[in-house]
């Protein structure tokens, strides 16, 4: 098949073509050329000099380089990971599959469409990066073309992750958690052995390396000139590893697909569902579910919202045996982190520690927040099940509240798994109990955040599809943006401007409160709960008066 | 003391230049089951919506049990039990916990819940089903729980959009009996559907509303009489050869306003006419008289179908 019979795939024209018709494409496509050209325009220098040896040019750069990278990571998979499941949802899989066209055409078909809308996504910021290199200090082949092939790299293994994950999926709002938790662990879990654990030797040692080609994190700061920080903490990848590890996994992503995506993967009956009397319990199924999702359930109490009791029974992943073994993993995690700083296995601080627990916290909360949160309203609608609760006597407050009470007891629960941790940490170093109630109150503020703001987005959103990934784009956008400015600290950005926008971002303020490397400088107590909440507040108006919109009579 | 429950006096609905209703006038007394007719966007929804509180109307009004439709929401929804035609599943949820819910949202209290869910579930024989997941059901059981849900805060009025759409004739009948069980214990339903003789077979009354106004209201009997005043008859003949004969002889007898239409490969003859019987049986003696092989001739029954497609086709 050549290139222009490639370019011919029905599949490949209808999904690229329906794409870019979405003014939300042509948006973010716009948002990333705003952003990297306003980058260099700020750095760009006032005298009409070409400096060989910049380093003003690479620090300029460097923040470009990482503003695309996150937009790829954000809004790449988003697509790929609906793909899928939403077209067997909807029935034209079948149809799709019931046709002459083999399923590698299909498939090939969705996996370009999806690389050429990223393809798009970074050509439009290459007239930013071409004037980092007008400006001296990088240069085409050490830089420019590595970064491009880091993009493509990305682009495609992202795409076949969000295309095998929605082959296995059930349901849009799993594939969407899975690919992004997937993600997650490839780029950052994936060089966290090579760090937590230090100098590792033998068949560890290459294990680790290994897995440090899954993250584009180290490629990225070797052609960016901060290889030294890899170094320091032990990585000795680069981008040529990076990207045979794409080429790799991208083709066993593709593969495992092609395996499932086979007309017989619609043959499969319906769960009828199995219940569970609780005299008819294992002792070995008591103890691996703790509260058995099969066992028979009693009525809704009185004292209990009915439309959250409803939220917790009807989705998978918020059922509360998976809520306990994710707090049980995040318990011991914390625990063993502090134990670890405790016994001296690593050289780290209290502060770092902490730092790592922040992070695994906001990680955790921007993995499953925008998943849960977003489909409040846009999946009831969707189900036909909001016009159902609309005839009822039920009152639209307590049709909200229950809602969002459901998905912030839910993230609230998996910020408590941590506190065993920071307990720990407040008995090794009794001075930082202070500290450690106020990183507490910055991720309560982060999650009541990441709550309302995902079910803003849902309320607006016609499918849960669409809720799900604009929910996971704006928390990013507030959550990682923030810190890629903060990343770009002196150069481009100024420190009163950097404070500003870490002021937006809950998990900053955590990080400035255990004064974590490169956050020692930062005051952010109590100006950024201020902001946070009044981001809430308005979060919570905004939310209030859409649904006395949704729900009063036409 | 009138014993209409559901009533409508000039209801009109505009969306902007768009009129969706206009001037309805219906009443359905208890007990009776209503069935309301109409082709897509002919307004039948925008009725149902204005009468369970989604909907305000533009003009007119509508009472259910003498209570105001847009300007008492909150108790027209206790009054009424309606099912849309769009099931409103839950994912992981058994069919218990999903009536369990709506229970609880209509305000049931949790000692009450049990004992009515069982009732509810009973009546639409649905009980076996009780620990299965909604989504899991097939289409016909999804109706029935439909059905149930409605039911469970015990309303005076049931307003069901289309509960026969989808169904195989077996549940079709099913669904036909408990419309027709929950009608005898005194509820008034109100019922969309496009399978017309479905309808026809359970509605006391009918109405038919095509291009947002009212065509037809009353019995199947008093609709049928007003839009189909004029009888068809049936001639059916011993042999194709004598066909033309028959043209012949009817052509002297019928008038302009009686066209005949006959079929060789099936023997037959018809024209529609508002003769009486005995001037019928004078067109009858003269065929006889011309020694025609008659061996059949009769009325052909009309049915709600054509009652239909004489409005529908008027538009």
């Amino acid at each position: 098949m050549n290139s222009l019979s490639l370019l011919k795939n029905p599949i490949l024209q209808r999904e690229l073509i329906g794409r870019l018709r979405s003014p939300k494409a042509l948006i973010a496509i716009a948002l990333v050329a705003i952003v990297s050209c306003t980058l260099v325009l700020m750095r760009w220098p006032r005298e009409a000099t070409i400096d060989l040896v910049s380093q003003g040019s690479i620090q300029v750069f460097r923040p470009v380089a990482y503003a695309i990278a996150i937009a790829i990571m954000m809004l790449t998979p988003a697509f790929p990971a609906t793909a899928i499941v939403s077209e067997r949802r909807k029935g034209t899989l079948v149809l799709m599959l019931n046709s002459p066209t083999p399923p590698w055409v299909i498939y090939i078909g969705k996996l370009l469409a999806n690389v050429l809308l990223s393809v798009l996504l970074f050509s439009v910021s290459l007239p930013a990066i071409f004037a980092c290199y007008a400006m001296g200090g990088i240069s085409i082949a050490g830089n420019i073309i590595p970064l491009v092939l880091i993009f493509l790299g990305m682009a495609f293994q992202y795409s076949a992750l969000g295309l095998w994950v929605s082959s296995r999926s059930q349901s849009i709002d799993a594939s969407l958690r899975w690919t992004y938790g997937i993600l997650l662990g490839l780029v950052v879990l994936s060089i966290g052995p090579t760090v937590l654990v230090g100098k590792l030797s033998g068949l560890k040692a290459w294990i680790a390396q290994a897995m440090t080609t899954l993250s584009p994190i180290p490629a990225l700061q070797q052609i960016t000139g901060a290889q030294g920080q890899s170094q320091s903490i032990g990585i000795a990848t680069g981008w040529v590893e990076f990207l045979i590890m794409c080429a790799v996994s991208t083709l066993g992503f593709a593969l495992a697909t092609l395996y499932k995506l086979q007309p017989t993967m619609m043959d499969r009956s319906r769960d009828a569902g199995k219940v569970i009397e609780a005299k008819q319990s294992s002792w070995l199924r008591r103890f691996s579910y703790l509260v058995d999702p099969n066992r028979r359930k009693s009525g809704i109490p009185f004292w209990l919202n009915p439309v959250m009791v409803k939220e917790f029974r009807t989705r998978k992943f918020g059922r509360l045996h998976w809520l306990l073994r994710l707090i049980a993993g995040g318990a011991i995690v914390s625990i063993l982190l502090t134990v670890v700083a405790a016994t001296g296995t690593v050289n780290w601080g209290v502060d770092r520690i902490a730092s790592s627990m922040v992070i695994m916290q906001i990680g955790f909360l921007l993995l499953l927040g925008p998943s849960l949160g977003a489909n409040l309203i846009a999946s009831e609608v969707e189900s036909g099940g909001w016009q159902l609760m609309r005839a009822s006597p039920i009152s639209p407050w307590r049709i909200l509240s229950g809602k969002l009470l459901s998905t912030f007891l839910t993230l609230l629960l998996l910020l408590m798994a941590t506190l065993p941790g920071y307990v720990m940490m407040s008995y090794i170093q009794p001075a930082i109990g202070g500290q450690v109630s106020n990183v507490i109150v910055s991720l309560l503020i982060a999650t009541a955040m990441v709550t309302i703001l995902s079910a803003c987005v849902s309320a607006y959103s016609k499918t849960s599809a669409a809720a799900t990934a604009a929910s996971y784009a704006v928390l990013l956008v507030l959550f990682a943006g923030t810190l890629l400015i903060w990343l770009g600290r002196g150069n481009p950005f100024g420190p009163v401007f950097v404070e500003r926008a870490l002021l937006l971002n809950p998990a900053a303020t955590a990080l400035a409160e255990m004064k974590a490397p490169g956050f020692e400088t930062f005051q952010l107590t109590p100006n950024g709960w201020y902001v946070g909440l009044s981001i809430c507040a308005a979060g919570l108006v905004i939310l209030v008066l859409r649904i006395a919109r949704l729900t009063r009579p036409e | 003391m009138s014993d209409t429950v559901v009533e409508t006096t000039n209801l009109t609905k505009s969306y902007g230049d768009f009129t969706a209703l206009s001037d309805l006038s219906i009443h359905v007394n208890r007990g009776q089951i209503l069935g309301f007719i109409g082709p897509n966007g002919a307004g039948k929804t925008t009725t149902i919506k204005i009468l369970v509180g989604l909907s305000k109307p533009t003009s007119g009004s509508a009472t259910i049990a003498g209570v105001d439709c847009s300007q008492n929401a909150s108790k027209i929804k206790r009054l009424v039990g309606y099912m849309p035609d769009k099931f409103g599943s839950y994912d992981n949820m058994r069919v218990h916990e999903y009536l369990d819910f709506f229970g609880a949202i209509f305000g049931i209290p949790a000692s009450q819940r049990k004992a009515r869910i069982q009732e509810v579930m009973e009546t639409t024989s649905t009980t076996y089903m009780q620990d299965r997941y909604v989504e899991s059901l097939s289409h016909g059981m999804q109706q029935r729980v439909g059905i149930a849900r409605t039911l469970l805060h015990d309303p005076e009025v049931l307003i069901l959009d289309e509960p026969a759409n989808g169904l195989d004739p077996k549940a079709r009948i099913e669904m036909r009996q408990l419309l027709l069980q929950l009608a005898a214990r005194g509820k008034t339903l109100i019922v969309t559907s496009h399978i017309l003789p479905e309808l026809a077979r359970i509605c006391n009354v009918v109405a038919i509303v095509t291009a947002g106004k009212l065509r037809a209201f009353g019995t199947v009997d008093e609709v049928m009489s007003s839009l189909c005043p004029q009888r068809s008859y049936e001639i059916q003949l011993a042999s194709a050869s004598h066909i033309a004969q028959a043209e012949k002889v009817l052509g002297q007898l019928l008038l302009d306003s009686e066209p005949l239409t006959s079929s060789p490969a099936e023997l037959t003859l018809r024209f529609p006419t508002v003769r009486t019987e005995p001037e019928l049986a004078e067109l009858l003696n003269q065929l006889v008289a011309a020694k025609l092989p008659v061996t059949q001739f009769r009325e052909l029954t009309s049915d709600l179908e054509d009652a239909f497609l004489s409005v529908a086709g008027k538009d």
